[in-house]
């Protein structure tokens, strides 16, 4: 069983889509349990986003193996829910580049990121409008990602903040703010609970709070 | 305690003392031994560096006897460019200025180059440059090449005729992304076949493949590629490959050269894929970090170009300009850094030409 396991780690690691999934159809048919193979995936796609932030592997890669992961989901989705593995989500998050702004392959890394670690998320994609945040929030989710890759964009960040305020659903949210421009200073500032640099880090801050 | 003045890395003067300054040398080059998996320099190799950074001369040299070839990139573009990046703004011949290069600047080999500076867009004009060189080497002395950037850029999207892989991994089209890719690298590949045999039959010395991988690992091999053509339609063709960065992006991730993966690939990898490609000097690049002192970005880019130097079977001739080898990355590189940069790079890595 565990060299199932170790196989499937190195599979996501190398970040071949047809290798994941014949990891995985290994793995299931030797009898992992779906949550585990999840679990292995997911401690897997951490360590693909460690080489990611040190240049050793790159965006293909980091796409490819979320792209692995994802199938998975869809192969072990049913068993999961019979097992009462998918009601073990950590958090609703709500993901997306806000309004003006186009940039989004660090949002989608960073959603694919929280996904694989147990969190459920509606990733909304780019040029998000504010209103569509505080309805997320409203329908449940319980914390709030906000990306922005120009100076021009990010403060939306602190619009959609102060729209939350207004509506009362402050306190009810954890707000996430990421983007090349913005700093932990910049979120101190704006009132977001979460400043991630990097898609790891995120997903890193986003567990502790969740 | 005893304070030296010295340089950020963004050119900013500061001072450090050097106590500072050996716990920068000693970061520095961890740094460059964990990312490249490189050796550490010498605790003698370190004090040597400490000493040139903390000379009290404002300019500092080599030895007689440790001078080295001096080559150059860019061509006129160096005088005759004012964009912010390598110009003065002079405006001046391209024969004229191949002249003061070799005779009042003591240049030891130079190149004819085009405003555009890349293969691509020699195409449509290469009679035009060949003739230009033609003329130039009726007057010229020291080896004259041809230079150009690989660019690969400018192949994809809204430029080119391939898809962009920024555009398409956005949209999760990975496949489609790295198709593009590999697309490129041959075109790429055909078109420095093409520029490049046509300049030598024009009488060039040889072709100089200028900020090699700019645009990722596609543009690597592509170049690769073009070069080992080269090699193989003019045996006696002198070829430089310069990089672009001290790493090589992952824009395809995957894609290889004579079987081995290029992305991710630091100087004293990228020498052995030139090597194979039948280049005659390689020039290596190390980034240097505005945030970092200059003692912690020279202790970094010579341990990067020494452990390059000690596995090349070919002379390297390290890239020293603005944001390369330590020097800090401002338009007019500081001379006092600058020389500092240079004769540690001559004297501890051992660089066969700057």
């Amino acid at each position: 069983m565990e060299d199932n396991k170790k196989a499937l780690y190195d599979a996501m690691v190398s970040c071949k889509v047809p290798s994941i999934q014949g990891a995985v159809e290994n793995a299931r048919k030797a009898g992992l349990a779906a949550t585990a193979i999840i679990d292995t995936m997911s401690e897997a796609m951490t360590q693909v986003g460690i080489l990611f932030e040190r240049g050793k592997l790159f965006l293909p890669h980091v796409l490819s193996a979320a792209a692995g992961m994802k199938n998975a989901m869809g192969v072990l989705g049913p068993e999961l829910i019979e097992s009462g593995g998918m009601s073990a989500k950590m958090a609703s998050v709500v993901m997306g580049t806000v309004e003006g702004d186009v940039h989004d392959i660090g949002k989608s890394i960073c959603s694919t990121m929280l996904q694989c670690a147990g969190f459920d998320v509606h990733d909304l994609g780019r040029d998000v409008p504010k209103a569509e945040f505080v309805r997320k929030v409203k329908e449940g989710c319980t914390m709030c990602g906000m990306s922005a890759l120009m100076t021009t964009t990010m403060t939306v960040q602190k619009e959609v903040i102060e729209m939350l305020k207004a509506e009362g659903l402050r306190d009810k949210v954890v707000v996430m703010v990421g983007g090349a421009p913005v700093t932990q200073a910049y979120a101190d500032k704006i009132g977001a609970d979460i400043f991630g640099e990097t898609a790891s880090e995120t997903t890193g801050k986003a567990k502790m709070a969740a | 305690m005893t304070q030296f003045y010295t340089r950020m890395g963004d050119g900013k003067r500061v001072l450090m003392t050097r106590e500072q300054m050996i716990n920068d040398l000693q970061a520095g080059m961890a740094d460059a031994a964990d990312m490249g998996g490189v050796p550490d320099l010498s605790s003698n190799e370190l004090e040597m560096i400490l000493e040139i950074i903390t000379d009290r001369n404002r300019v500092v040299g080599v030895e007689p006897g440790n001078e080295v070839v001096l080559t150059y990139d860019i061509g006129q573009l160096d005088f005759t460019g004012d964009n912010g990046n390598s110009g003065n703004g002079v405006d001046v011949g391209r024969l004229e200025s191949a002249l003061l290069h070799e005779r009042a600047l003591a240049a030891d080999t130079f190149e004819l180059a085009h405003a555009d500076y890349s293969i691509k867009p020699v195409k449509p004009i290469i009679s035009n440059e060949m003739q230009t060189m033609e003329q130039i080497q009726q007057q010229i002395t020291v080896p004259y090449f041809y230079g150009a950037m690989p660019n690969a850029g400018l192949y994809y999207a809204p430029d080119g005729p391939y898809g962009n892989p920024a555009d398409l991994m956005r949209e999760f089209k990975i496949e489609e992304a790295m198709a593009a890719a590999e697309l490129t690298a041959d075109h790429l590949a055909r078109d420095i076949e093409y520029v490049a045999t046509r300049m030598m039959s024009a009488g060039a010395d040889g072709f100089n493949f200028d900020t090699t991988a700019s645009a990722g690992d596609a543009d690597f091999v592509g170049t690769l590629k073009g070069a080992g053509a080269l090699r193989k339609a003019c045996p006696d063709a002198y070829i430089m490959i310069g990089m672009a960065g001290e790493s090589v992006m992952g824009i395809h991730g995957s894609i290889e050269y004579d079987g081995s993966i290029v992305a991710g690939t630091y100087p004293h990898q990228q020498v052995k894929f030139a090597q194979k490609a039948g280049a005659n000097v390689f020039g290596p690049v190390v980034n240097t970090n505005t945030s970092k002192s200059l003692a912690w970005n020279l202790a970094r880019a010579v341990t990067f170009v020494k452990e390059c130097v000690n596995v090349s079977d070919i002379p390297c001739h390290v890239n020293m300009g603005m944001g390369v080898g330590g020097i800090p990355m401002c338009e007019t590189a500081p001379l006092d850094a600058l020389t500092r940069c240079n004769k540690a790079m001559v004297e501890i890595a051992k660089v066969d030409g700057i």
